[in-house]
């Protein structure tokens, strides 16, 4: 099962972006750093000296006003709010004029001792200086009543801070620049597809139809470029035979009409039929124009629209909890996970008749329609006053994300005939996965340096332009009338077959609850309360989940269709999962231990995901001949949906109970018990009788 | 005189509204009736000085009792003669006298049509409104006094107290009240009160009596004196000041004369300027914004002052911690002059 067709294509376009790109950025990063380390260090030793002059001036005013140095009170309480609030500043420390130590915060009495206490210290300066103090730089000032030195005030500057610092940056540079290269492959990939290998396509088609002696078509392609002109060309040729054979049919008529010899007449009639047979022109001399819709056409506005909804992926809890107000019969925590839910629950009960209308209006206009609600609510989102016009504008969006995916989908099928329609959802999926990288990563940035409301207009201006893409370049496909849905009676029949029913209830309904209830809810709530981790670092943790996946799922396919262990699979990704929930119960550093449930999450639904589509077939194949597969499909994403809707509730019903950390554990043992039941179910999938049958045919 | 005084102020006032006051032709300045206990101070300009700033016109009818309660009743009857737009009260037997309890107002003998404003009241809530958030009636006020556990907690933020010495005069409702109130908290947070109350004699609390309880405080060997916002302490403020610091008894106080104007050391008060600011702000809601005082709860200053009386402070050797003095008003009255030739 080959995921993807323009597989090749996309990792070809992106080893050149690389090549092109990231030379570049890095020497101008590297440049860069260069000038920030050099900048950064005289604006950490102002910053230190306007500090250092703030408290002075507290401590010469209290002097002043009688109280002796070595008497001051409550120190630890003055200089604690001070370092608090200054990461780079180490240790502040009061010295008399002997350089004893009066008071100190922040590092050990007896360090500094040793150094202050030395003669040339006592010499005295007046005025403040700066000495390398191991890992610290010290820089002191002098402390004066009436222009006689009582002492010095120390602020300890850590030399470490500047590299963290740089390290910061660059990591939050690379992490662009990833961005940055997947939107450039993303676009490559679009204009090679659209303006090369789509028209080449094409005139491949129509060149096999001539090959077989078809002269009735011509290429669709209008672009005034080289392919353009090529193709015009090519299709001159195919009008020229055409017009020969026209003229030869007018040749054969006069014939026909002006022969007398009956022989000649025969012998002609004959070889008009012999042409005829082997040769196929255009009935009225008008040829019938090719055009070829191909699921990548789709993929860029698919993957600019998903890159808009992931970009508030890190911060959305926390956005949440700002607009937080009560809302009557909930707790604070379960009104905060209400928005995400909502947001699932929306799309759930959305998707359905955006299906069906996708198949009755064509996905261009229904693309076009999703926009609508969603760029309306994304920008709402950013204006949003109380968490209660957030849900509106947040289930606007979702409404939009239920008609926008259904579209693509609902094109993708129409464009890929039956035998690729595997590809075609490969395109689907490979463009939401790449969305959800760049999305997650550089929302987090962008949160970080310019807020959370403006990163929402972020994502509204994307989906403006993805409007405009489809608007401007995607052709309406024709509507195809699909065979008559299902009715319900029909999907209580896919339940009935345990197989499925254990399926969904146990393996793709646990993972999605993990996927919402954990990563989208609980993760940024949890990293938040670290107050050493940013937004950016945050939205990079999470960023482990979509590059797993995307590492992890076409190995694992291409693995599973070699192997054929597809329960398995499912199984042992279910387990892996439920199991790096647990992991922070064991672990003592929490922040690891979130990092590597993420990371096993990731690689948890890399390796079930595909496998679990592919089961399908096997899995149900009666109910696959009655209602089709791809109703089935819809309906194993419909039911696993209500994983989507319950997990954020689930997990913030267990805050209260247990705490951020210990919900996370909660919700993973509940997700490990469910993995569990289907990892011994699964051990009786292959005694049924369905797969022999399957296997006899 | 000071009808002249207002009059200036009110013309100025129409000259700075502007564009307002000549979109209302002929605006009247506000006829402001106000009642004072023991004369113009703080709380009285903090309320005139409000209108001058946010230029209202407003005329001030400005009566004192000089602490005398029978004069209260002429007021009344001469606020409700001049028909004034509002009726302004300073302290709590002026409020109570004209404006009646909250549950016995008499229109006959109260002022009930005209909306009022009161400041300076120690226990608002049970006297002449029900509760802080509406009166329930044509009045409206102010809180001047902190409440109980932040001055607690400015204490403990000074010092950590084990025990805490108060004196007070048994006859105030004020201080009896201050006495509960700081036992209970006491009680729930660890540290033991011992208060006692001055002698009476012949229904009068005396004055001779204050260095003696303090002595008896000395030898209760307490941590800190308070010191109520009491009227009999309040004239007597030099008396009980001085016998704790010939104690070196560390002392804050509850009102802003005992650090300002005598020799209390510390004490966390709302300014009485600040007050009379709000109150003003307030009756600027009613005239004005056309808002009924029933609407308006009655709130105190937001913001806390801190003050610390430092030749008191080294006199006794107890230095405030550093966090303190950044917040606190130092009172350095030697300093101010050396530093004010």
């Amino acid at each position: 099962m080959i995921l993807d067709r323009t597989r090749p294509l996309f990792i070809r376009l992106l080893l050149l972006v690389v090549l092109v790109l990231v030379p570049p950025v890095a020497w101008i990063a590297h440049q860069a750093t260069g000038e920030f380390s050099r900048g950064l260090i005289p604006e950490m030793d102002k910053k230190a000296e306007a500090i250092g002059r703030d408290l002075e001036q507290s401590i010469e005013r209290a002097v002043g006003y009688g109280i002796p140095l070595d008497q001051l009170q409550g120190m630890d309480q003055f200089f604690a709010p001070v370092l608090a609030a200054n990461p780079e500043i180490r240790y502040l420390a009061v010295t008399d004029r002997a350089g004893k130590v009066l008071f100190i915060e922040g590092a050990e009495r007896s360090v500094l001792e040793a150094v202050y206490g030395g003669a040339d210290f006592a010499a005295g300066t007046e005025h403040s200086r700066k000495l390398a103090l191991g890992g610290f730089i010290d820089l002191a000032q002098p402390l004066a009543i009436k222009g006689a030195r009582i002492g010095h005030i120390h602020v300890g500057m850590d030399q470490d801070y500047v590299g963290g610092r740089l390290q910061e940056i660059l990591v939050d540079l690379a992490v662009v620049t990833l961005g940055a290269l997947l939107v450039a492959v993303e676009i490559l990939l679009f204009v090679v597809t659209f303006n090369i290998t789509g028209p080449m396509r094409v005139v491949g088609t129509v060149m096999e139809r001539v090959r077989r002696g078809d002269f009735s078509c011509s290429a669709g392609v209008t672009s005034d470029d080289e392919v353009g002109r090529f193709v015009h060309g090519f299709n001159g040729a195919i009008r020229l035979a055409d017009q020969l054979f026209r003229r030869l049919e007018a040749y054969i008529d006069e014939v026909k009409a002006a022969h007398f010899d009956a022989g000649v007449v025969e012998k002609v009639k004959d070889i008009e039929s012999r042409v005829r047979f082997l040769f196929r022109f255009a009935r009225n001399g008008r040829p019938e124009i090719v055009n070829e819709h191909q699921a990548t056409d789709i993929r860029l506005p698919l993957f600019l629209f998903v890159f808009a909804e992931e970009i508030s992926r890190s911060f959305m809890p926390l956005y949440i909890r700002d607009l937080y107000a009560p809302i009557p019969g909930l707790t604070p925590e379960l009104a905060m996970g209400l928005p995400i839910a909502l947001f699932m629950l929306v799309i759930a009960l959305a998707s359905p008749s955006a299906s069906l209308l996708a198949n009755r209006l064509g996905a261009r206009r229904v693309f076009l329609i999703g926009l609508v609600p969603a760029t309306i609510g994304f920008v709402m989102s950013a204006l949003a006053v109380t968490i209660y016009d957030l849900i509106a504008w947040r289930a606007a969006t979702a409404l939009g994300y239920a008609f926008i995916t259904m579209a693509c989908q609902g094109y993708i099928a129409q464009v890929s005939q039956q035998q690729t329609r595997t590809q075609g959802l490969g395109v689907y999926v490979g463009a939401v996965l790449t969305a959800s990288v760049c999305g997650t990563g550089i929302g987090g940035v962008l949160a970080e340096r310019v807020g959370f409301r403006v990163t929402f207009l972020v994502a509204g201006a994307l989906t403006v332009i993805t409007a405009v893409l489809i608007w401007r370049l995607l052709d309406s496909t024709q509507p195809q009338a699909e065979g008559p849905s299902p009715r319900k009676r029909d999907f209580l029949r896919l339940l009935r077959n345990w197989r499925f029913s254990a399926l969904v209830a146990f393996a793709a309904i646990p993972a999605k609850m993990a996927l919402t209830g954990f990563l989208f809810f609980l993760v940024p709530l949890t990293l938040s309360q670290n107050p050493s981790l940013d937004l950016g670092d945050v939205a990079r943790m999470m960023m482990a989940y979509p590059v797993s996946v995307v590492l992890l799922s076409p190995l694992v396919a291409r693995f599973a269709d070699r192997v054929g262990w597809r329960v398995g699979l499912v199984a042992a990704g279910g387990l892996l999962g439920g199991a790096g929930l647990v992991l922070p119960a064991f672990w003592d550093e929490p922040v690891l231990a979130v990092q590597a449930a993420i990371l096993l999450l990731g690689v948890s639904h890399g390796l079930s995901a595909s496998p679990q589509l592919a089961m399908i077939p096997d899995l149900c194949w009666t109910e696959c001949r009655a209602i089709g597969q791809t109703n089935v499909l819809a309906f194993l994403r419909l039911a696993e949906r209500i994983g989507s809707f319950a997990g954020p509730l689930l997990a913030a019903a267990l805050i209260p109970l247990y705490g951020h950390q210990g919900a996370i554990v909660a919700l993973g043992w509940l997700v490990l018990g469910m993995a569990a039941v289907f990892a011994l179910l699964s051990f009786a999938y292959h005694a049924g009788p369905h797969i022999e049958t399957e296997w006899g045919e | 005189m000071r009808r002249l005084v207002t009059l200036i102020l009110a013309a100025c006032a129409l000259a700075l509204s502007g564009p307002a006051g000549a979109a209302e032709p002929g605006a009247k300045p506000f006829r402001i009736y106000m009642a004072l206990w023991r004369g113009w101070e703080d709380a009285a300009q903090g309320f005139k000085d409000y209108f001058a700033n946010q230029g209202i016109p407003v005329e001030l009818i400005i009566r004192d009792a000089g602490q005398d309660k029978a004069k209260l009743k002429d007021f009344v009857a001469e606020a409700k003669a001049l028909k004034v737009d509002l009726v302004f009260t300073w302290g709590t037997t002026v409020s109570e006298e004209m404006l009646g309890r909250f549950d016995s107002a008499d229109p006959a003998r109260h002022i009930t049509d005209i909306p009022a404003v009161f400041a300076v009241v120690s226990q608002p809530v049970g006297g002449v409104v029900p509760s802080l958030s509406s009166s329930e009636r044509n009045i409206t006020g102010t809180l001047y006094l902190v409440p109980m556990e932040t001055q607690v907690n400015l204490i403990q933020s000074y010092r950590p107290v084990k025990r805490l010495g108060m004196v007070y005069n048994p006859l105030e409702r004020n201080s009896q009240v201050a006495a509960e109130q700081l036992d209970g908290i006491g009680k729930a947070t660890g540290f033991e009160v011992v208060a006692l109350p001055v002698d009476v004699a012949e229904g009068k609390p005396k004055p001779a009596s204050i260095a003696l309880k303090v002595a008896e405080i000395k030898a209760a060997r307490v941590d800190f004196l308070y010191i109520p916002p009491d009227t009999f302490l309040n004239i007597n403020r030099d008396i009980l000041t001085q016998a704790a610091l010939d104690h070196a008894i560390p002392t804050f106080a509850a009102a802003e004369n005992p650090v300002v104007t005598s020799k209390a050391m510390f004490g966390g008060v709302y300014r009485y300027y600040t007050v009379g600011q709000l109150t003003a702000y307030k009756a600027e809601q009613i005239l004005v914004r056309k808002i009924a005082p029933k609407d308006i709860p009655i709130d105190a200053p937001k913001r806390l002052s801190v003050l610390i009386n430092m030749p008191v402070v080294r006199q006794i050797g107890l230095f405030p911690p550093m966090k303190l003095m950044g917040l606190a008003e130092i009172i350095d009255r030697t300093e101010a002059k050396e530093n004010k030739p």
